[in-house]
């Protein structure tokens, strides 16, 4: 049979999770023929290789193989009638196994493109065999085989178990296969070798950054010597080149050479972070759109079957995940999309009757919020029918009649979970057996995840998958806010654009950004993050707009530095519950970046804070040091100011250009430029000649506090002090007396 | 040999020595705990000298690289990645109830605060390991657990024990802040 080019590649992974499945399905099959175990144990063991066959025919429908599909809703034939047992008798143990080992060899062969073996013998073995288990059990002979003629496929096979029949390929539970060429050699590793050397390039990166660090105190030490020379050469006299010692001379020029050395080596390592980065994610993630593009083919293939127009529709295919999760979310995603065409969505003629469109609509919508990835598998169908669940509940002996009058709409709903449910009187090819969403749930909760489900009679069924989520990159848009740098995952942007001033409209309460002929809120993200005052955008300051929660609003940023494919990780426990972050993400450099939340930016609950924001006195406070601005932060904080930060003097200075305050509180010992220097600039500067100025330093000492004074400070501060409280008092009184004179200066102008 | 007029005088003298040797045996559990020391890290952070169980700590690197957190809490200095995990770094002044700093805090401790739980931890200096007598700690920690125990040593300032796992499990309930 001619293999869809789409589908060979995606024919390799079914090989190894069929294997997986027939190992498991031999094993309970061999476990029923003893008969060892209690009935209520066999019960479990026939849903178990029930959920298997299932499973087997629905992938093998999705791709694509009918024959095979054929063969497993056979195989489920014969095993159906037997649930009830507490043995399997050897006669029907026997063709099971040989079926599956003619299926196995089919599959075998199709993935390889070679002659296929005919499945017709195994066929006419299971029919004979149903005939069998459908049989009264005191009719079952006890180990007389099923006449009929064998399987030319079984015959081809070895007669060993499946079990033992496993390719050398096949995947182990926590392996991750690396393909070294299509088609050809394929290594096995485990995920827990690939978590180690996650690790090791986490570190090899940090060493790469000490060498950084090293370089620079290298280049410092080089660029002393140079100032040492000058000064030789200018008290020597000697005019032309510096005049250092010989010996200095030449260990200058080694140094030199050692740092030429080690910028070309801080180079290479830095490619090879790189590279092991991104070999690294090629292993460990894939796309979504792996997972979801094979799903178009089954619904096209069911529709048809069961004579329906479904439109499917994939939204967030090109986010990338961990295998293993994806892999896992395979065989749910296949039982839902069938269900949903099977059950859901009604016939062309139903639907025209209803005043719906005749073609369905199925929409499955990936997206991760955070740490969590949520799928949501959504029809606009006839929904759940609620009676039909309450009389197969009832059926099923579930719940008493009363009961089932007592249960709630979503309680109803939850039933189509337990396991053998179905509300269908007849067995389809497709479902009706009762083995599927019970499978659904089992499997994502084997991922730590739930599976809600919510309907509307007539309206449709939406299956909400929810997942933890370690490993997965997305496309991020990386901007720089002030000082910082942050992140906007690329889904929720609709937009970028340059602010001009035409399309900004200062409007009460907030301002609003005209796009597409309607108004939409503009916020500084800055500002939203706390970071700074908002202001009005400047002419060709970088614009997005954002979509999320089914709002949209237009964000300023200061500058646009990229779109990256980043790897999003959690955030710590101490900040993990943050609505306003996804989690974090590397940079190429080693610095951590943040993710901003899409729909946090939208939420009600920020629209209702920035509303709410209150005219408050502001501070700028300014220091090297995180602690210190964390501190000062909190202590003026907590007497109701705004307060902003700059972790330098040259970036206080350029955040005054844009935004004014009532306070500047500035460190003393800063590198570049000090507190007094920074004053000095201040003071400089008409527009904030007399903003107060407090200076505080780990220094005490009255002649740090006068030199302070001299500067043009107001006031000055140890950092004890402000640690012992005195910050916000001291900060109170300078605004208070700003106050004052200003006032006074009203009332007496000139 | 021993002269029989002798062995009465003979005989005190063994009991004496026998007794000497008695009492240094007894005495030899005293002895013992007075050697048996547990290992600190001692720094100090404004006018107060701390000290956590040496054990518990990872690492000590330089405060940098780590990256502000706006909105989270005021004890929140930032994030940072250590040996390929994220991981939180804090400020011990102000889970301490800000008792002020002489320096700027130039060093992170990275500490294991239970159950591989790592954060880092702001301080003034590269604590020095200390050694402490068992029995000191188990007298000092006789009312109980406490986020701080103070200790007194001879000859040194006083010193706070740090209990890491009390202290990081009830971190001082602030007004979250822009980093």
């Amino acid at each position: 049979m001619p293999v869809d080019p789409l589908l060979e590649q995606l024919l390799q992974g079914f090989v190894d999770e069929s294997q997986e499945i027939c190992e498991r399905v031999t094993r309970d099959l061999l476990e029923l023929e003893k008969g060892a175990k209690p009935k209520a144990a066999a019960g479990r063991a026939f849903e178990n290789l029930l959920r298997g066959l299932h499973t087997l025919k629905g992938s093998a429908a999705t791709l694509g193989l009918d024959e095979l599909a054929d063969v497993a809703h056979l195989l489920e034939d014969v095993v159906a009638p037997l649930r009830a047992s507490d043995r399997l008798p050897t006669p029907i143990a026997d063709a099971l196994l040989r079926s599956l080992d003619a299926w196995m060899s089919r599959l075998r062969a199709t993935a390889l493109d070679q002659p296929l073996p005919d499945l017709a013998p195994t066929s006419e073995l299971l029919r004979a065999t149903r005939t069998l288990a459908s049989t009264p059990a005191q009719a079952w002979p006890d180990r007389a085989p099923v006449t009929t003629a064998a399987p030319e496929a079984s015959k081809a096979s070895p007669p060993s178990p499946v079990a033992a029949a496993a390719p050398a390929s096949a995947t182990r539970a926590g392996d991750i296969h690396i393909t070294e060429d299509p088609g050809d050699a394929t290594w096995r590793v485990s995920t827990r070798q690939v978590t180690a050397l996650r690790h090791d390039v986490e570190r090899l990166r940090e060493v790469r950054l000490r060498l950084e660090e090293r370089q620079r105190e290298l280049e410092k030490g080089l660029v002393q010597l140079a100032r040492i020379g000058h000064e030789l050469r200018a008290t020597s006299g000697s005019g032309g080149r510096p005049q250092l010692p010989p010996q200095t001379a030449e260990t200058r020029s080694v140094l030199g050479s050692v740092n030429r050395g080690l910028s070309s080596d801080i180079e290479e390592a830095s490619d090879i972070v790189a590279s092991l980065e991104d070999g690294l994610k090629a292993i460990s993630t894939q796309p979504m759109r792996t997972v979801l593009e094979p799903l178009r083919r089954a619904v096209r293939d069911l529709a048809r079957q069961s004579g329906k127009l479904v439109g499917l529709s994939v939204v967030g295919g090109e986010v990338s995940h961990d295998r293993r999760v994806l892999e896992a979310l395979r065989s749910p995603l296949v039982h839902l999309v069938r269900n949903a065409v099977d059950h859901g969505i009604e016939t062309p003629e139903v639907r025209e009757g209803l005043g719906k469109h005749a073609e369905g609509a199925l929409v499955v919508r990936v997206e991760q919020q955070g740490n969590m990835l949520f799928i949501e598998v959504a029809d606009d169908g006839n929904g759940i029918d609620l009676d039909k669940v309450r009389g197969a509940a009832l059926q099923r002996g579930l719940y008493g009649a009363e009961e089932l009058a007592t249960l709630t709409a979503p309680q109803l709903q939850q039933l189509i979970f337990s396991p053998g449910f179905t509300t269908r009187a007849e067995v389809s090819e497709v479902s009706g057996r009762g083995v599927g969403l019970d499978i659904v749930r089992n499997e994502i909760q084997a991922l730590s995840g739930q599976v809600e489900v919510q309907s509307a009679a007539g309206q449709g069924t939406r299956f909400i998958l929810s997942l933890p989520v370690e490993l997965g990159s997305s496309p991020v848009l990386v901007v720089r806010c002030g000082e910082h740098q942050l992140g906007i995952p690329t889904m929720a942007v609709e937009s970028s654009r340059s602010a001009r001033g035409n399309d900004v409209n200062r409007g009460k309460p907030q301002l609003r950004y005209a796009w597409r002929e309607e108004l939409i809120p503009l916020h500084d993200l800055g500002a939203l993050l706390g970071l700074r005052q908002a202001e009005l955008p400047r002419d060709d300051q970088p614009l997005f707009i954002i979509s999320a929660q089914g709002r949209r609003l237009a964000l300023a940023v200061d500058e646009v530095l990229g779109e990256r494919e980043l790897v999003i990780r959690p955030l710590p426990p101490e900040v993990r519950d943050l609505p306003a972050y996804q989690g974090a993400a590397t940079l190429a450099r080693g610095e951590l970046v943040l993710i901003v939340r899409s729909d946090w930016l939208a939420s009600n609950e920020l629209q209702a804070r920035i509303a709410a924001k209150v005219p408050a006195p502001r501070a700028l406070v300014v220091d090297d040091s995180l602690t210190a601005r964390a501190m000062h932060r909190t202590s003026l904080e907590s007497g109701g100011l705004i307060v902003h930060t700059a972790r330098s003097g040259h970036k206080a200075l350029e955040q005054l250009r844009h935004a004014s305050y009532d306070v500047l509180v500035a460190d003393v010992r800063m590198d570049d430029l000090d507190g007094y220097a920074l004053t000095r600039e201040v003071r400089a500067r008409p527009e904030t000649a007399q903003l107060p100025i407090l200076l505080v330093s780990t220094q005490e000492g009255e002649a740090e506090r006068r030199r302070s004074l001299e500067a043009g400070a107001d006031a000055f501060l140890s950092k004890r002090d402000c640690a012992a409280g005195r910050l916000l008092s001291e900060v109170r009184a300078l605004i208070a007396a700003r106050l004052q004179r200003t006032r006074s200066s009203t009332r007496h102008p000139g | 040999m021993i002269d029989p007029a002798e062995k009465p005088a003979a005989d005190d003298e063994l009991r004496q020595l026998l007794d000497r040797r008695a009492d240094r045996v007894r005495a030899r559990p005293q002895a013992e705990g007075d050697e048996s020391l547990l290992w600190y890290a001692e720094f100090p952070l404004g006018d107060q000298r701390y000290a956590l169980p040496l054990a518990q700590l990872r690492a000590a690197v330089p405060l940098r690289a780590v990256t502000p957190v706006p909105l989270s809490a005021p004890h929140v200095i930032g994030i940072l990645r250590f040996q390929g995990q994220i991981i939180s770094a804090l400020s011990l002044s102000a889970l301490l109830g800000g008792g002020g700093w002489h320096e700027d805090p130039a060093v992170l401790l990275v500490v294991d605060g239970g159950l591989g739980r790592l954060v880092a931890l702001d301080c003034e200096q590269i604590p020095k390991p200390l050694g402490i007598p068992a029995h000191l700690i188990e007298a000092a920690m006789a009312d109980g657990l406490r986020t701080l125990t103070p200790l007194q040593l001879p000859g040194l300032p006083r010193l706070e024990l740090i209990d890491l796992q009390l202290l990081l499990a009830s971190p001082p309930h602030e007004a979250p802040h822009a980093g």
